[in-house]
């Protein structure tokens, strides 16, 4: 069946810098603003889009996000025509077979599957962006200006845009350079690594880019440069609104204080809803005791303590005497009474012990940030975890007692 | 497989439910925030392994149809079973008025249960509010050699029901029909063997009975039927008085109540409603309350269930009152003892107060 446009979602990726947080899970599948997972973000963006085929390569600890995604009924995509499907790395009669090499390789060896749709192009996703997008409008610039790939951009400050892959614009607005983390950026307009291709020319760059030996087989630093190379048109989408990579443990924490604000992503807006896998579980509890002030709290958690400007995911317990400030609870976390919580990310299922203290406010120390405790874990009564620190199975020694 | 067929009777009208059930039947009344009654009749038996369930119905069930859907939430959308919706269909004359009661509603769809390919069969109220271990009812009602399992609780309630006198074999001596001291209170719920229901089914009919419990278990047990009962301890609520209900609703403040009616062992499935965290804003102040998703607080909330997308703005103080899906109350507005249905907006500076016994019923998408 022949489809206009279907989507690939890149969501092999380990997340290595989320350190404990994707110990046992790819970072697509962490948990997020207090209902839902990284990966609904672009998977919602596709369903609001009407794009109804999403392929999803896993390769890193992917068994918590093949559960995850199940047949995709969360995002409407249990369809007869399309669906979601997860595309692991696959042998083939004769082959040695590898891992994906890198995110071009990763749809090189899905060609077969792509095949299948007949698409006339295809959106490439990452499974690491906190953000709402409209990719039918995005495919309509796309056509509009008959390029062989769009990539959507967001104008960054000249100081950020070193860490970006940084997109140097001709007088006739489109693309004439791609240079990967500028020393001197000549522009302030980032790749947020979502593209659409035309597929037949995608198709023919990701073989040839794979018969070339040298090649790291990466969209950003190969793929893109050798369509510039070869004269095709690429077309930056300027992209406008709140958009934040979460590859950090900081800016995840930063992305989740942002949900308590107004003006940074409205989850409220109905006509852009962020859906997500959930189990039912009855509404949350707010005890006799408890105070709850500029925070999130969802289903299936009993408050009895304090919280403030703070994202509660579901079935958190915080129990009387307890406090927890500036942080994150993924779900299934208990702070038992007398613990202190503050400025941390806490992973799913761990218990914060009686009168144990996690993480500091900040006290203006270049070497301050975010502590966080990994998931499944025990933090021992009393322990006093310090800022900064990451905790990945809470028997560590932090130098004190 | 489990081999039970459920049937869920969800025609009742409740007519002391008063503007709860204007539009909807007693068994899509939301309850606990996020649930509808129905829910803990079907995920009983869905955690007993029951997916072959009919649900009589008879009037006013728009809202209980929109939320079945196709049972995929109990997954009851099957291929063979499944959920089946038993609206009234090609009654005769008499039949014209609403079903005076159970052995009539089941005589409506006769068709229906002789086709029933399982051995037994489980009656349920739709508007009950329990969540019963149906696979232990059933495990007892199997290894026994009674024809009826009558579900009872062990627990005293407030407004009239049945009762069972049992011996200490569980065996059923005397049925009791009102105000009773003696005996365990009939959950109107049964495990009966197939063909015996059927059979008291045609039996009744013949003899222009309507009552299920009245007449048709009087006149079994008077032949020398056999029946026992299957003791239930947990919550229990009829919800049958709009102050039953708003009592069932505040019973859940309760840890020991919410563990009945929600143990993780048997969840409680419902129709699922996209949302958002509630967002709790500087000034709320939230004490001893059931909130659903998707709600923003910013006033004072007390002793309180509020169900999903309610806005409570700064300055309003809501106490001991039930807020159903996307009511808004507006700047320093004061609700006290009011159950609000759908969508009800209560506008700024408004003061409105029922009494305990007595709560204030606000229709749905009301403007005050």
């Amino acid at each position: 069946m022949k489809k206009k446009c279907i989507a690939m979602l890149l969501a092999g990726g380990q997340g290595s810098r989320l350190y404990a947080l994707t110990q046992k899970v790819a970072k697509p599948s962490v948990p997020f603003g207090g209902k839902y997972r990284i990966i609904d973000f672009p998977l919602s963006n596709c369903m609001n889009s009407g794009i109804d085929t999403v392929g999803v390569l896993t390769q890193y600890r992917p068994m918590k996000l093949n559960s995850y995604i199940g047949n995709g009924q969360p995002w409407d995509l249990d369809t007869s025509t399309g669906g979601a499907y997860i595309l692991p790395p696959y042998l083939g009669p004769g082959e040695k077979g590898s891992w994906f090499t890198g995110t071009a390789n990763a749809i090189y060896q899905n060609i077969n599957f792509i095949e299948e749709y007949d698409p006339e192009n295809v959106l490439i996703l990452s499974g690491d962006h906190i953000y709402k997008m409209d990719y039918s409008d995005m495919l309509r610039e796309h056509l509009e200006k008959d390029a062989a790939c769009t990539i959507s951009v967001l104008q960054v400050s000249m100081e950020e845009a070193t860490r970006f892959g940084i997109l140097n614009l001709g007088e006739d607005g489109y693309v004439c350079e791609f240079e990967e983390k500028p020393k001197h950026p000549k522009s302030d307009l980032a790749s947020m690594g979502i593209y659409i291709f035309n597929w037949p020319k995608l198709r023919k760059a990701l073989i040839e880019d794979e018969a070339d030996p040298d090649s790291s087989n990466d969209f950003g630093k190969n793929i893109i440069p050798k369509l510039l190379n070869e004269g095709e048109k690429l077309w930056p989408y300027r992209f406008k609104g709140y958009w934040r990579d979460v590859g950090t443990i900081e800016s995840l924490w930063d992305a989740n204080m942002d949900m308590l604000s107004a003006n940074t992503l409205d989850l409220f807006d109905p006509a852009w809803p962020i859906s997500s896998r959930n189990e039912t579980v009855p509404p949350h509890y707010i005890g006799e005791n408890a105070e709850v002030i500029y925070s999130m709290v969802t289903e299936g958690s009993k408050i009895d303590g304090h919280v403030e400007n703070s994202v509660l995911s579901s079935s958190v317990a915080v129990e009387k005497g307890a406090s927890v400030l500036y942080s994150v609870l993924m779900p299934g976390v208990s702070v038992k009474s007398g613990a202190t919580v503050q400025y941390a990310i806490i992973g799913e299922n761990t218990v914060i012990s009686e009168n144990a203290v996690v993480g500091s406010a900040p006290d203006g120390s270049d070497g301050w940030s975010v502590a966080t405790c990994g998931p499944d874990i025990i933090i021992k009564e009393g322990a006093h975890i310090p800022a900064g620190a990451m905790v990945y199975t809470g028997e560590e020694d932090f130098g004190n007692d | 497989m489990t081999d039970a067929k459920g049937i869920i009777f969800a025609y009742n009208v409740s007519p002391d439910l008063g503007e709860l059930v204007k539009k909807r039947t007693a068994s899509s009344i939301p309850f606990a925030g996020r649930y509808r009654l129905i829910d803990f009749a079907l995920s009983s038996m869905m955690n007993a392994g029951i997916f072959d369930v009919g649900v009589i119905m008879q009037r006013d069930y728009q809202s209980l149809l929109d939320h079945l859907g196709s049972g995929k939430v109990w997954d009851m959308d099957r291929k063979t079973g499944g959920l089946r919706l038993l609206p009234p269909f090609g009654l005769p004359e008499y039949h014209r008025g609403n079903y005076s009661g159970t052995i009539e509603a089941m005589n409506a769809v006769f068709t229906y249960l002789e086709e029933i390919r399982q051995n037994n069969v489980v009656l349920m109220l739709g508007s009950l509010c329990a969540n019963i271990d149906l696979t232990e009812a059933l495990a007892q009602h199997t290894a026994s050699d009674a024809d009826i399992t009558a579900i009872c609780s062990d627990r005293e309630l407030p407004s009239q029901h049945y009762k069972y006198v049992a011996d200490r074999d569980g065996v059923v001596k005397e049925a009791k029909f009102s105000g009773s001291a003696e005996g365990l209170t009939s959950l109107e719920c049964y495990i009966v063997k197939t063909p015996v229901l059927l059979d008291i089914v045609r039996k009744a009919a013949e003899k222009n009975q309507y009552q299920f419990h009245k007449e048709a278990i009087r006149d079994f047990l008077l032949d020398g039927g056999k029946m026992q009962v299957y003791v239930h301890r947990g919550y229990v609520s009829f919800v049958r008085t709009i102050g039953e209900y708003f009592q069932a609703n505040m019973d859940l403040m309760v840890p020991a109540n919410r563990w009945s009616l929600f143990p993780k062992e048997r969840p409680v499935k419902t129709k699922n409603n996209e949302g958002v965290s509630t967002f709790y804003g500087e000034d709320a102040r939230v004490s001893n309350c059931l909130l659903a998703d998707s709600c923003r607080i910013e006033g004072t909330v007390e002793n309180c269930v509020i169900c999903p997308g309610v806005r409570i703005e700064k300055g309003a103080k809501v106490k001991d009152c039930i807020l159903m899906r996307g009511c808004t109350v507006g700047k320093n507005t004061q609700l006290r003892y009011v159950i609000a249905d759908k969508f009800a907006q209560f506008s700024d500076e408004e003061v409105l107060a029922g009494s305990s016994r007595l709560p204030i019923v606000v229709p749905k998408e009301s403007k005050i």
